[in-house]
């Protein structure tokens, strides 16, 4: 086949372009690292790791050990619960609690898994994670798809030991709840499923779309879940009250709880993709892009969970939400 | 030689972990991208602008590619499908006019002017092809890529993207 004459509207770039851009590229990564030091967005991002962390609890490894477990948890709606960072700081400086060892004692392996692996198209990262994976057909003006991650699938232990929380409890001075003795010894094999992570990109900032098939965690029979998620909602320095009356009006067997730090960001319920989601978003997202907040969709359907967050506003990851497909 | 294989050896060389060498990536790639734009549009400083745009959403993603060094351009050229794909679709929403005094102006005396380079005539013949197609050659002839790799980026099969071409070649050549 002849084709040389297509050949013909090749050029090079003119060098004074060529030597302009590089000069642009280099000066871009100066504004990124600022961007990454703004509190509020690296909050958000830490909700978003928190989420997908929670994607780690996963069936297949907990059906391996059924016989073992009676109740499940399955994701289906999110809600969020207000806590007040500065009154956690000053609980937990109260007590002399070296927490991630504490923590690190419980969990095999402590080594974190290996890096998240990128893919130049979204069926190379579909096959890679296992699932579809789901794009917004509506995307902010000047946002295009720039990456996709898959996280590796792994494994990890975590082991109960009663006597552990409780002796963290104490040394908080909460000592008006009890440590369910149902968990004490069990160990829980977690399989963290393929996490995909795409990157939108409008030259100034990010958004990301978190996908990953819906967790599922396995409790050791006849533990009450309620009394479980008391004791998280008072580490998170909840009151007494407040704690007990949030812990007993939760469905534990389908929602997820996000803490939201009361006095920087704002979350409610809304609508995605007839599901029940949760929006979050702080206080200080500027009309336009550029300021320094951001927002954060979190939602599931059809056995999968999604978070889409970036520093935009709430009604542009709410509509990109609606439009996954 | 192909368009995987055009990386330069001391980048292909290096282990995913390793920090690659951006400056001869950066060269060995941009007369690519550039070039998809040249073909895939008609105005050459809009495929500078998209070029500019392109490199700039990789570069700040780029410590994110890490898995296959090799398939660094497959990847550049997806964000600047994405790029070309969001500029088109915002002139349709924004701009039908200029884009039917585009049209209007394809037949003037001043383009037949324009054309007597070959370029030019083959930029011609280019508007002319419906999008998919000139996509297609755009990738092919002009950022160099391989039938696998527009396979890959496009979601068609590699011998169906090896017919479309060469349907699309043959056909342009009985214009030319």
């Amino acid at each position: 086949m002849n084709d040389q004459f297509l050949n013909s509207l090749r050029r090079d770039p003119a060098p004074a372009f060529a030597r302009q851009l590089k000069s642009r590229l280099q000066a871009l990564d100066a504004p990124a690292v600022a961007e990454r030091r703004s509190p509020m967005w690296r909050w958000l991002a830490t909700a978003a790791s928190v989420v997908a962390l929670s994607f780690a609890f996963t069936l297949p490894a907990v059906r391996s050990a059924a016989e073992a477990f009676l109740d499940y948890f399955r994701v289906v709606n999110f809600a969020g619960v207000a806590f007040d960072p500065q009154r956690m700081a000053q609980l937990w400086s109260s007590a002399s609690i070296d927490l991630s060892t504490l923590i690190g004692q419980q969990v095999t392996p402590a080594a974190p898994p290996a890096p998240p692996v990128a893919y130049s198209t979204l069926d190379e990262a579909s096959a890679a994670a296992g699932i579809r994976l789901r794009t917004p057909t509506w995307l902010p003006q000047g946002f295009t798809l720039t990456s996709i991650e898959v996280g590796a699938e792994h494994d990890f232990s975590v082991r109960g030991d009663t006597a552990k929380v409780q002796t963290v409890l104490d040394a908080l001075g909460i000592t008006d709840i009890t440590v369910p003795h149902e968990l004490d010894g069990e160990t829980v094999t977690i399989q963290v499923p393929p996490v995909a992570r795409l990157v939108y990109d409008d030259g100034q900032h990010q958004v990301t779309l978190t996908q990953a098939r819906s967790p599922v965690i396995a409790f050791p029979a006849g533990v009450d879940v309620a009394t479980i998620a008391e004791i998280g909602l008072r580490l998170l320095g909840l009151e007494r009250a407040e704690a007990y009356r949030f812990a007993q009006s939760i469905d534990w067997r389908s929602t997820l709880l996000v803490p939201v730090p009361a006095a920087a960001a704002t979350f409610h319920q809304v609508e995605v993709q007839s599901g029940t989601g949760l929006v979050i978003e702080s206080g200080q997202v500027r009309e336009g892009l550029g300021g320094r907040g951001g927002s954060l969709v979190l939602w599931s359907n059809a056995d999968m969970v999604y978070a889409l967050g970036g520093p935009v506003r709430s009604t542009d990851t709410l509509q990109m939400a609606q439009s996954v497909q | 030689m192909t368009f995987e294989t055009n990386l330069p050896a001391e980048f292909l060389s290096q282990s995913a972990a390793s920090a690659p060498d951006w400056a001869a990536v950066y060269a060995e790639q941009l007369p690519r991208v550039y070039n998809f734009f040249r073909y895939r549009l008609r105005d050459d400083a809009l495929a500078e602008d998209l070029t500019a745009t392109t490199f700039e959403k990789a570069w700040r993603s780029r410590e994110s590619y890490r898995r296959d060094l090799a398939g660094f351009a497959t990847w550049l050229l997806a964000i600047a499908r994405n790029v070309a794909t969001d500029h088109l679709r915002g002139r349709r929403v924004h701009a039908p006019l200029e884009e039917a005094e585009e049209v209007r102006a394809s037949g003037t005396p001043e383009d037949d002017n324009a054309r007597e380079s070959d370029g030019e005539r083959l930029r011609a013949l280019l508007a002319q092809l419906p999008d998919r197609e000139r996509e297609l050659i755009s990738l092919k002839y002009g950022a160099g890529a391989t039938n696998r790799a527009i396979a890959k980026l496009t979601g068609l099969s590699e011998s169906n993207v090896g017919t479309i071409v060469h349907r699309v070649v043959e056909a342009l050549r009985r214009d030319w």
